[in-house]
């Protein structure tokens, strides 16, 4: 509360606004309500799509405002039996991705954070290897198929379990944590679990909730690794139901094509399955996001 | 983690179809090169692949395997209509065939990479369908799918359509250097024109005028829309431009391409064979026309300039609201869309109108072949390939198997024969445009009339499918005569690479200028500079190239 007061009452008297500063904040906030703008248009217009008849949206009349207001299309959708199953395994993949990923990161990022370990450039050297090169599409389907994992939960959630960015990201997180408070608790006779689970761990629930964060958001919108190595389609996540909604009626449309390709999509149809796949991760998005900043700044600026 | 998984998946989609060809020899042990010297005519031994199949089977026979048979299968989910286990269709397939099927789903979005995958990380289904020509040939090289053809003697209906419905040109031209072929096409019997223009009728009668016959009246009908059209509107703004093939417009460009006698937009092809031999379709005189047509309309501000461009949704918004009047359409989006989208503008009527015609007469081009089923070639060390070879020749090209695919069972789901124009949908089905009171959809509740198992067939299993006004539309263009198809000139794999090399930087050259031409960005007295751009990119080379295996492959096999 001191220092609060204090610096308010530092920048009344040093930091007068003058003309220029107040252009620079005009500018900005125009600039930034024009993003604003920009970004929330989109999301508001599906939500206006998904509760509007389709002829007017098919007339270009639907924009921010839901024209012929009807809640039929959100009752077709959600009676719909595939959307729920696949709906189900995005949650299972997210879940179970999301907490192998964080055990997986966490373990990898810690021990590449010990400066005193011999070869941990070696360690990083491989994960950074992977960022650069990877084995191409068809030799991790082969690979995938000989391991038995098609058509399984862990075709998903393990080739992809540990992103390298975001181990980097953790790594340096830990490297920012006092060396002191980890030997303190040496000398107190903790092992290396010990210390990680009661110390450094406590210490790091920023970074842990943007880990969560990242990887929750990139399981649930993924669909390519599901597309590839799933052959059941109760095992497909509801990304991929969702792709073939939008592009799969429209790709087809060829010369000689049978009449099936030429099939049409309702467009409010659409935007319902895009409101109900985005919600939950777009609703989870706010509450982490203060971790989230902190979390960054801390992994991000070293001294 | 975003931005990582993105640029992977980028990658990847593009290694599948470029590595495709290369990787498929590792994972494949069965793979065995299938290319040079074709056998004699006599087929495969097959005295050890006899397990399940009948004894006695041809034209009329129901197949029934000997025991229960299990084939594996890629099945596309179709958005509008998404795969399900339960369906009618399959469990009245097994109670007729004793067959079942391990079916890998793939969504329709993304079919065509996950077959490559599929393919070429060795895992393929024994049955592959749904597969457009010619994007069968980059599988061949590995020898992962089955010269079909040679097994041709185990499919009676098949090879007795072929034969009764005079298919032979049509089947040659999937010939590939060997002389075999590896696509089992589905077979129409007559030439299928499914793509025209839909015209405001209100409009005409409005206007004084009769439903234009050639593509001259049909400018004169757009100058005379031109003078009621609202301002800001355009008598004709087109759809079908996503994704341009190769230029956008696809459909207005692929008709009045082939009434001008070359090819262009959806029935774009590198190649025309003119005269006894083959010259590069962008730079013929008769494309030049075209052109100038296209021009004439864009001049004379008849034909909405974005037409090349904008997406469906953006021309049916115009169509919707009264700011066009023409556009392109065919026989489904007619229905679904075009009189969907004037229902709300008083009096308005829309018909599909017979395809204009050009300088070539009343005649149409147009090959009866369409997509169709490949085999792994996994197949051959199956003891029960002749049974699968019957199944799949039963379901796809009996008489039988295609009125089973598409209308389902007799008394079920419809009643009476189509041969004798008295069949019906039961009145709870509904389709496309029969029974739109209908409470069932027979594609979403039953399974029939899937894109994956029901198409091709005979004219009046086609017209079964259709409203009156499209059963006259295709008896007006069934009046018209067909002309050959372009005979076959198989490439080599060597060859085959080299013209996909020059084809990617002609086909860009003519996409653009095409536009270019038609806008007016591009005076026509610049036609020869352009040809000449052509040559540059190696026209001529890809012209000899082709008709050097158009000459190879008429020695070699008549």
């Amino acid at each position: 509360m001191v220092t609060v007061d204090l610096r308010r009452r530092v920048g009344a008297t040093t930091r007068r606004p003058n003309q220029g500063s107040r252009a620079f904040n005009a500018v900005n906030a125009v600039i930034l309500t024009g993003v604003v703008v920009a970004t929330l248009y989109p999301f508001i217009n599906i939500l206006a799509r998904s509760f509007s008849e389709e002829h007017a949206i098919r007339s270009g009349q639907v924009n921010l405002i839901p024209k012929g207001f009807n809640l039929t299309t959100y009752r077709t959708v959600l009676t719909d039996g595939t959307f729920w199953t696949n709906y189900g395994r995005t949650v299972e993949y997210t879940v179970i991705g999301t907490i192998i990923s964080l055990v997986l990161t966490t373990c990898y990022a810690y021990v590449t954070s010990k400066k005193q370990l011999r070869g941990r450039g070696l360690l990083i050297g491989i994960a950074v290897f992977t960022l650069f090169f990877n084995g191409g599409i068809i030799p991790n389907y082969v690979l995938v198929s000989h391991l038995h994992m098609r058509d399984t939960l862990w075709a998903i959630v393990l080739p992809n379990a540990i992103s390298v960015f975001n181990l980097l990201v953790m790594k340096a997180f830990f490297e920012t944590l006092p060396t002191e408070l980890e030997e303190a608790a040496e000398v107190d006779g903790m092992g290396t679990y010990g210390i990680l689970l009661r110390i450094v761990l406590p210490l790091s629930k920023a970074i842990i909730a943007t880990m969560v964060l990242f990887y929750a958001v990139a399981y649930w919108n993924s669909w390519f690794s599901a597309f590839l190595y799933m052959d059941r389609q109760d095992m497909f996540p509801v990304t991929v139901y969702l792709r073939n909604l939008i592009y799969g009626a429209t790709s087809g449309t060829n010369e000689d094509a049978s009449t099936d390709t030429a099939l049409q999509i309702a467009a409010n149809i659409k935007a319902v399955t895009v409101v109900l796949t985005v919600l939950p991760i777009l609703v989870v998005y706010p509450f982490i996001q203060r971790y989230f900043v902190t979390g960054i700044l801390l992994g991000a600026v070293k001294e | 983690m975003s931005n990582v998984s993105r640029r992977k998946v980028l990658a990847g989609a593009g290694a599948a179809s470029a590595v495709a060809l290369g990787l498929a020899a590792c994972g494949d042990s069965s793979s065995e090169g299938s290319g040079g010297v074709p056998n004699s005519t006599q087929g495969p031994d097959v005295s050890k692949n006899k397990d399940g199949a009948m004894d006695k089977y041809g034209v009329g026979d129901q197949f029934k395997a000997t025991k229960p048979l299990k084939f594996s299968i890629m099945i596309l989910s179709n958005a509008a209509y998404p795969y399900n286990a339960n369906w009618l269709f399959f469990t009245e397939l097994t109670k007729r065939t004793n067959v079942t099927f391990d079916a890998t789903v793939v969504p329709g979005s993304d079919y065509n990479q996950k077959r490559s995958v599929m393919i070429s990380g060795g895992n393929a289904p024994l049955i592959i369908p749904k597969t457009y020509r010619p994007d069968d040939e980059q599988y061949i090289a590995s020898g992962a799918i089955l010269p079909v053809s040679d097994y041709a003697s185990l499919m009676p209906n098949f090879s007795d359509k072929i034969k009764k419905w005079k298919l032979e040109p049509d089947i040659d031209s999937m010939r590939q250097d060997d002389g075999k072929y590896y696509l089992l096409p589905g077979l129409h019997e007559s030439v299928w024109k499914d793509y025209s223009l839909a015209v405001r009728t209100d409009i005409l009668q409005k206007l004084n005028l009769t439903v234009p016959k050639t593509w001259d009246d049909l400018l004169n009908v757009l100058r005379a829309m031109k003078t009621i059209i609202p301002a800001g509107g355009y008598p004709m703004s087109d759809r079908f431009s996503v994704p341009p093939q190769p230029a956008g417009a696809n459909n207005l460009l692929s008709i009045l391409g082939e009434a001008y006698g070359t090819h262009a937009g959806y029935q774009w092809q590198a190649t025309t064979f003119k005269n006894g031999k083959f010259v590069y379709t962008g730079a013929m005189d008769e494309y030049k026309q075209m052109l100038q047509y296209l021009n004439t309309m864009i001049s004379e501000k008849l034909l909405d300039p974005e037409s090349f461009t904008q997406t469906d949704d953006k021309a049916r918004q115009k169509f919707s609201t009264g700011m066009s009047y023409v556009m392109s359409c065919n026989a489904q989006t007619i229905q679904n869309d075009n009189k969907q989208d004037i229902a709300k503008i008083p009096g308005a009527t829309v018909v599909k109108i017979p395809v204009p015609i050009g300088p070539i007469g009343a005649a149409m081009t147009g090959s009866r072949l369409e997509n169709g089923v490949m085999i792994s070639a996994k197949a051959k060390d199956s003891p029960n390939l002749v049974a699968m070879l019957q199944f799949v020749d039963w379901l796809w090209y009996s008489d039988t198997g295609q009125m089973f695919a598409k209308w389902g069972i007799e008394g079920t789901t419809y009643t009476g024969n189509i041969n004798d124009g008295s069949f019906k949908l039961m009145p709870e089905i509904k389709f496309a445009g029969l029974n739109p009171t209908g409470t069932k959809n027979i594609q979403v509740e039953y399974g029939f009339y899937n894109g994956v198992f029901a198409y091709g067939g005979s004219t009046k299993l086609l017209n079964s499918q259709f409203a009156p006004e499209e059963v006259a539309f295709q008896e007006e263009m069934n009046k018209r005569k067909v002309l050959p198809v372009d005979p076959p000139h198989p490439l080599s794999a060597d060859e085959r690479e080299q013209v996909t090399l020059w084809d990617a930087g002609l086909k860009d050259t003519v996409a653009q200028n095409t536009v270019k031409f038609a806008l007016g960005q591009r005076p026509l007295s610049e036609w020869d500079a352009y040809v000449s751009e052509l040559k540059a990119k190696n026209m001529d080379q890809e012209v000899d190239l082709t008709n050097k295996s158009y000459d190879r492959y008429k020695k070699a096999h008549g």
